[in-house]
């Protein structure tokens, strides 16, 4: 496996705004799990209405009520997600989080509200991001509308650590 | 003394004579006023206190030192409380202390796992990419990373540089 590059995590970086390909990296993480999840329960509700019924059921049939059902699910994956401990599974993965502007948790209002602009930021041709490479505080629309801000959660110092502490067995020193 | 008697005798009175006559000079002296007198730095020069020195038997001297008793009279509290620790701490070569000693085994053992070394992998290419980019966007932007905040108040003091040491922009990029 490639090792940590040392340069990258060299100081503890917890707390800091976040940078656009983490966060970028992180909602397609999150798209590909929300999107992964909603596939798996169509399914399964597919399989558990065969089961009962004996007969197929599929939402192809009913575009609309699959986009209602989509959209209800990526709210409520973003939000509750939110809302909790101010990150997503993406953005665990990544090492990052959503906080007040002050840097305070988040609040369950403002992770619905960011979840509910969010789509703006997208619709406006993604306009909405530009902020998070431009800005100085790594904002974009969805964060300056609910008064929030994305840090890095992760202790790349103890990465570091841990890098250093594999990279050569450890010998008893000799007096 | 001598075996005769006569002898004997005269050879007492001479000493008892020679005793009082050197008590009377002795007492008559002001030694301070001597002492005055002579040139103690030229009288110290001629020391030579290597010699001195090395005639001293220092294993005896230490010997003879009770080191409780001298421990014991120390105020250790008040010599802690003198000790910055902060700063201690900050010089402290912890990628060296790692490296160097059983601390590293201990971290590898406690902490390495493959989905943390995946996940300290993927972080810190995101880290160093989203640097990259800062770094570029400030440098068309014509902004001094250093004047940018690092991130909300409540999560990092104000006097942290916004990128790592030894990553500074170009001196042409300017405020």
């Amino acid at each position: 496996m490639e090792p940590v590059p040392p340069a990258a995590v060299a100081e503890g970086r917890q707390g800091h705004y976040a940078g656009a390909v983490s966060r970028l990296v992180a909602f397609g993480a999150d798209v590909g799990i929300s999107w992964g999840l909603y596939l798996l329960g169509l399914a399964g509700l597919s399989f558990a209405v065969s089961l009962a019924t004996g007969r197929t059921f599929s939402l192809d049939k009913y575009q609309l009520v699959a986009l209602g059902v989509l959209v209800a699910w990526e709210f409520t994956y973003f939000a509750y997600q939110w809302s909790l401990g101010g990150k997503t599974l993406g953005m665990a993965i990544l090492g990052i989080q959503v906080v007040d502007a002050d840097g305070s948790p988040v609040t369950t209002r403002q992770a619905v509200v960011r979840t509910v602009v969010f789509p703006l930021s997208v619709v406006a041709v993604g306009l909405g991001f530009v902020g998070i490479l431009v800005q100085r505080e790594r904002r974009g629309w969805h964060d300056r509308l609910s008064g929030t801000a994305v840090v890095y959660s992760w202790d790349a110092r103890a990465a570091r650590l841990r890098w250093l502490a594999k990279q050569e067995p450890v010998a008893p020193r000799s007096r | 003394m001598s075996p005769n008697p006569i002898t004997g005798r005269f050879e007492s009175m001479a000493q008892a004579v020679a005793e009082r006559v050197v008590a009377l000079v002795v007492a008559s002296l002001d030694v301070d006023a001597l002492v005055q007198r002579g040139d103690v730095d030229k009288l110290v020069q001629r020391v030579d206190v290597d010699k001195l020195v090395q005639r001293v038997d220092v294993d005896a001297l230490v010997e003879r030192v009770d080191v409780d008793k001298l421990v014991q009279r120390v105020d250790v509290d008040a010599l802690v409380e003198r000790v910055d620790v902060q700063r201690l701490v900050g010089e402290l070569d912890m990628d060296a202390l790692v490296e160097q000693t059983e601390l590293g085994a201990i971290i590898a053992k406690s902490t390495t796992g493959v989905a943390t070394e995946v996940l300290d992998v993927v972080r810190a290419q995101g880290v160093g990419l989203d640097d990259f980019f800062a770094r570029w966007t400030n440098r068309v932007l014509r902004r001094d990373p250093s004047a940018l905040p690092v991130g909300p108040g409540a999560l990092v003091p104000s006097t942290t540089p916004a990128l790592p040491p030894g990553r500074r922009p170009s001196p042409e990029v300017r405020r």
